[in-house]
């Protein structure tokens, strides 16, 4: 009876994750920390290369938040080797391209590249993270840059500052409590000296993951990772040798008590000189602590309810849940369930609030997963003369729908359709395969999940769905937002 | 998860690095040989030729079929065929709109339609559902009535939004002075579109989705015995008609330069669009070289040629771009940008001068290969899409090419050398022969005469058609607004009119206003209290989004974003130029300046043009020459740099207490449109004038 059952469940994975091609790849570390995966793909002649570094603002302190996002901006300033503005203009000119971006979690950089420009692209990536340019000058320009970006993405938004206002009352012990953006006060108080330790405490090896994947040669690109990335200094060397660079003699010796005189400026690790020898061998053994949050544990206790005022036209209403942080198992039945509330326009948040009842413009759900926690989102805008208290009544309807009923067995298989297309789109590009590859190993442990998330989702049933609804729809504990238009 | 770490990168020799010069830039290594794999390619019985592109990287797979008809001549009715491909996916003769979008939706597929090709792409696994699908579109669309009006009001509006837009106004008249009886050169306008019926649109489709001819691009996860089944099983039961075929023709060839020129009142800034046909079609061997050339002359970045002259040098403009557009049915080349008045005349001759140069000298090596490299890596990361894959196969069988042709892109362009790209500058740029289309406002019109051969600017309209001199007015200005007033007012006598205007001492119109932007109904009121009292608001959602007030001396103004704000002196000072139920019957005495420009044509009616100025803002009135009835107002807004237009256009005048009014307004506002249709016009009501303060 038993067997019976095993060969049932494993002919349904099998048959389950029969569209989900396997990613093969290496992944290694190098004794300076840094974690290597390679993927090899020759479908197309070129590559990507990336570097997730595990900082994002939930690693900022209260007074210096948007710290990591502005040094996705300054980190393409330049490096001792690369001139001011002259990382997009090698990419550019080799035929490639490149970006960056930053969450509450990590920051991300990558370009992608002819697959013979390779080198090119480990050498722009390790000069970023041995020794990129921190000086007022870059921090000057990108401060505008950056500035400009708020008015744009949040201020001149309408409804844009709502994960603002609910990760501020969701969170207030865990540094969820502010977003990426962060705040421009504190960009302006901060001193280049804050700056610098930023960048020695979060860009260093032990916290940085390349990820390449592409039309490329594994033996070859392991000696190129080994030339460019394997030769930077481990622990606190690295910042010795940084400060080797940027430091002057006096400065130096201070700091140090050793005089720069006794290093080699061009073999630096081998510095023949014993103050020297002593120096490094310390430093090479001091690891860097990298300061990380405690998970989120707090509860909500209640039901928190404000008015926030926007340069809006329609008044909005915004509702949240706290979620569990997105490798908890749960996470999989969560993200169907709201793909039943809410994936395209068949589904029934669209039919029932928006095309049949017409009480909003616009309405949707979603999963706000994160590393240490998450936040189930439910929102609308809305239609001409309707109370935002009346759609509350009304996604509250859906929820207790969703808690009380299973859900249609055809609504399960669309659901699990679209996970399905969803996922196999998700590995398309080479580039999406290195950001998916790093960030499992980060946030799950293990790249490998990259080639098991179809099963994990397969395996939610329809009473999953039901009962994670029951579990974090929690009516009683919730924050409810109304946007309301400023009074003019 | 230690214990998943490959030991192989562990136990690699830790090689001595020491002396790495970081200052060394890592040189790229060999190009790389592009891997296009071979496409399989058969036909079927009913004609369809397949090309099947194995790649098996994901688990889905693509259909595209095109039709082998030659792109046609539609003269009165163009545009019919691009209604035709936006109503094929409104439903079949199996199923509704909403039954296809769910049976499409359930499996995550995608079907797209244009006016000559359907494709499908979905999960393999899915495939045989998405053709069925996909199939019943093809062959039973069934065009219903209501869509196709739907989707031509849709076109209305369009046109009406591009008709303000100097881009496509440049563009419209591009495409006519090159492509003269030729496909290329169809435009669209308000009048073809009227033509347009649903019959047209249902023959265009019968005649034009044949099987004969056509191309199925199958790209995927998919076998060749997969794919013959498939294509077997779903395709073999369409038939139709032999495809349309015609020879279009490389285009209108010029004997010296033609300036052409389209009127832009108010405008600061000039559209220039320098062009000239080529002879030269997909898949030939120089159309790579003149990619090159047209990449280093001015196809894109800071560095090109045109950039740096222009915009670097003398900061004639934010951008100046050539582009180089080789089709199957007429290729040319395209040069231009945006420049501010005074300095049209001046980018004019430094376009010309760029591309003569280019065809006086070798280009120099660093642009030579920046261009090569940006358009190599280009060209390889464009392979990862399918679709890219797809197209290639496509145009290889189409157009004869080498069945290598892709595979050895990159080869090629290494191998173009600054003699080839000389070559083809020599071959087929003119700087003596081109159609220089300008976009503009009137008064820099004299300053262009230098570029024409003959001397005689030709004048295009907002779609490119000829624009008929404007005639002189056979009437003054007086008698203009006479003529207007006894129409309006159904009097005999400026006396008579007077007279009954006497008695009219309040006016209220409420207008239900509807724009494709927004998606819930405006509403607009308009309110007139004797003599010179006025008043509007416009609402919607519940909520007041402006409002205004004046009662003669002085107002205010409302606005839901800004707050309210009371009207300045100058703008007082202008509303009190235009005051009255029909300001016409004031302008003699409050101090309007005006003039009779003379007589235009209109949507094909004759109307008399008069400009006005009431000291802030300059506009224009359109009058029937038969009727007298106002047709359009146009007001151009200028705000420092900045220059918006404004239009109504008056229709269907109705009788209310003897008096005509317009009941239906159409407005275009810059990039918005938006349709009016008058709900209530109260003449002597009570007026509640305190709402609009």
């Amino acid at each position: 009876m038993k067997k019976i059952i095993v060969t049932g469940i494993l002919a349904f994975v099998a048959l389950a994750t029969q569209a989900q091609k396997k990613i093969e790849y290496v992944e290694y570390d190098l004794p300076n920390g840094i974690h290597v995966i390679i993927h090899e793909e020759h479908a197309t002649p070129i590559v990507a290369v990336s570097i997730l570094y595990h900082v994002g603002s939930k690693n900022e302190i209260a007074e210096r938040t948007g710290f990591a996002h502005f040094f996705e901006h300054l980190l393409f300033e330049g490096s001792a080797n690369i001139g001011r503005g002259e990382y997009s203009e090698l990419v550019e000119k080799n035929g490639g391209t490149l970006n960056a971006n930053t969450s509450q979690d990590r920051t991300y950089y990558y370009e992608i590249l002819p697959s013979n420009q390779l080198e090119l692209g480990l050498w722009l990536e390790s000069e970023r993270l041995l020794h990129a340019k921190v000086d007022n000058t870059g921090i000057e320009t990108q401060r505008s840059v950056v500035k400009e970006e708020k008015r744009q993405r949040v201020d001149n938004q309408p409804y844009a500052s709502f994960i603002t206002e609910m990760f501020k009352r969701m969170f207030t012990v865990h540094p969820y409590n502010w977003v990426p953006i962060g705040s421009m006060e504190h960009l302006d108080a901060a001193q280049e000296e804050d700056y610098v330790n930023f960048y020695k405490t979060f860009y260093v090896p032990s916290n940085a993951t390349l990820s390449i994947a592409g039309d490329l040669n594994v033996d070859e690109t392991k000696k190129w990772i080994e030339k460019y990335f394997a030769s930077m200094p481990k622990g606190q060397a690295i910042n010795l040798l940084r400060d080797f660079e940027n430091l002057s003699d006096d400065d130096f010796f201070k700091r140090y008590s050793v005089a720069k005189s006794k290093f080699d400026a061009k073999d630096f690790m081998n510095s023949k000189s014993p103050e020297a020898k002593r120096l490094i061998g310390m430093y090479s053994n001091k690891a860097i602590e990298i300061p990380r949050p405690q998970k989120d544990s707090e509860k909500l206790t209640g039901i928190i309810k404000d008015v926030v005022y926007d340069n809006i036209q329609l008044p909005a209403i915004f509702m949240g849940y706290k979620f569990p942080a997105q490798t908890h198992p749960d996470t999989y039945a969560l993200e169907m369930m709201n793909e039943v509330l809410s994936g395209g326009t068949s589904s029934r948040i669209n039919k029932t609030i928006v095309e049949k009842k017409e009480m909003a413009t616009f309405a949707f759900s979603f999963n706000y997963g994160l590393e240490d926690a998450g936040v189930g989102i439910m929102a609308a805008i809305a239609a001409q003369g309707i109370n935002l208290d009346d759609i509350q009544k009304e996604f509250d309807l859906q929820i207790e729908m969703m808690k009380n009923e299973l859900i249609s067995q055809e609504e399960f298989e669309k659901v699990r359709n679209q996970f399905e297309n969803n996922l196999v789109s998700s590995n398309s590009s080479i580039a999406g395969v290195a950001e998916n590859l790093a960030d499992n190993h980060v946030y799950y442990g293990s790249a490998s999940r990259v080639n098991n998330q179809l099963e994990n989702y397969m395996k939610v049933t329809r009473e999953d769905i039901q009962r994670v609804a029951k579990l974090y729809f929690t009516q009683d504990a919730r924050v409810i937002l109304h946007y309301l238009p400023k009074e003019k | 998860m230690k214990k998943l770490i490959i030991i192989t990168g562990l136990i690699l020799p830790t090689l001595l690095f020491g002396q790495l010069d970081r200052s060394i830039r890592p040189t790229p290594a060999k190009a790389p040989t592009i891997n296009i794999k071979d496409s399989e390619v058969f036909t079927t019985a009913n004609g369809i030729t397949v090309i099947l592109s194995e790649n098996h990287k994901l688990p889905r797979v693509s259909f595209a079929l095109s039709m082998g008809s030659d792109p046609r001549i539609e003269g009165a009715k163009a545009g019919m065929s691009d209604m035709s491909g936006s109503l094929i996916l409104s439903g079949t003769t199996n199923r509704t709109k909403d039954q296809l979008d769910n049976e499409k939706d359930y499996i995550g597929a995608s079907i797209d339609a244009s006016k000559s090709s359907i494709s499908l792409s979905c999960l393999t696994k899915h495939m045989d559902k998405g053709l069925t699908l996909m199939s019943d579109v093809l062959m039973n669309a069934n065009f219903p009535e209501s869509e196709f009006e739907r989707i031509k009001k849709q076109n209305e509006s369009g046109l009406l939004s591009a008709k303000s837009d100097p881009g496509t106004m440049a563009q419209n008249a591009e495409s006519k002075v090159n492509f003269p009886n030729h496909p290329y050169g169809e435009v669209m306008t308000e009048a073809t579109l009227a033509n347009i019926t649903r019959e047209d649109v249902v023959n265009y489709y019968k005649s034009t989705f044949t099987p004969k001819g056509s191309y199925l691009v199958i790209v995927g996860d998919i076998t060749k015995a997969q794919a013959t089944k498939l294509v077997e099983q779903y395709f073999s039961s369409w038939a139709g008609i032999e495809p349309y075929k015609m020879e279009s023709g490389d285009g209108q060839f010029n004997k010296g330069n033609r300036v052409i020129f389209v009127k832009k009142p108010g405008a600061v800034q000039s559209v220039v669009q320098v062009s000239f046909p080529m002879k030269i079609r997909t898949g030939e061997p120089n159309q790579l070289p003149l990619n090159v050339l047209n990449g280093i002359l001015g196809g894109g970045g800071f560095g090109t040629r045109l950039m740096q002259n222009l915009r670097e040098d003398k900061a004639y403009t934010y951008g100046c771009y050539s582009s180089l557009n080789v089709t199957e049915d007429g290729s040319w080349m395209s040069i231009g940008g945006n420049f501010r008045n005074d300095i049209t005349d001046s980018a004019i001759t430094q376009i010309l001068f760029e591309v003569d140069n280019i065809a006086n000298g070798f280009v120099k090596d660093d642009e030579l290969n920046l261009t090569k490299s940006s358009m190599a890596g280009g060209f390889a990361r464009s392979l990862e899409s399918p679709q890219t894959i797809a197209r290639f196969a496509l145009n290889i069988i189409k157009n004869n090419l080498a069945k290598d042709y892709y595979q050895t892109y990159l080869k090629r362009l290494e191998a173009i050398n600054k003699e080839d790209v000389l070559t083809m500058a020599q071959t087929y740029l003119t700087a003596k022969n081109c159609n220089i289309v300008v976009v503009g406002n009137e008064e820099i019109v004299e300053r262009l005469k230098q570029f024409d051969a003959d001397g005689k600017i030709e004048f295009l309209d907002a779609y490119g058609e000829e624009m008929k001199e404007v005639k002189k007015a056979d009437i003054t200005k007086e008698e203009l607004i006479t003529k207007y007033v006894l129409a309006v007012t159904q009097t005999t006598s400026m006396k008579a009119a007077q007279k009954k205007m006497k008695k009219i001492k309040s006016y209220e119109e409420k207008t239900d206003l509807s724009m494709s932007q927004v998606p819930f109904p405006l509403k607009s009121t308009k309110v007139w209290v004797s003599p010179s009292t006025e008043a509007q608001k416009l609402e919607g959602q519940g909520m007041v989004f402006q409002k205004s007030f004046f009662d003669g001396t002085a107002g205010s103004s409302t606005n839901m974003q800004t707050g309210k704000k009371d009207l300045t002196a100058e703008e007082i000072a202008s509303k009190k130029k235009a005051f009255g139920l029909f300001p016409e019957m004031n302008y003699s005495t409050s101090g309007m300046t005006y003039e009779i420009v003379g007589i235009e044509t209109l949507n094909n009616s004759d109307v008399y043009v008069l400009k006005l100025n009431d000291g802030s803002t300059e506009s224009f009135d359109y009058y029937d020459t038969k009727t007298f009835m106002k047709l359009k107002s146009l007001s151009i807004n200028k705000d420092g740099e900045e220059v918006t237009e404004s239009s109504s256009l008056f229709s269907d005048y109705k009788e209310v207490n003897g008096l005509l009014f317009p009941h239906t307004v159409t407005i275009s506002m810059g990039e918005m449109g938006f349709t009016g249709n008058v709900t209530s016009i109260v003449v002597n009501g009570k007026i509640d004038l305190s709402i609009y303060k």
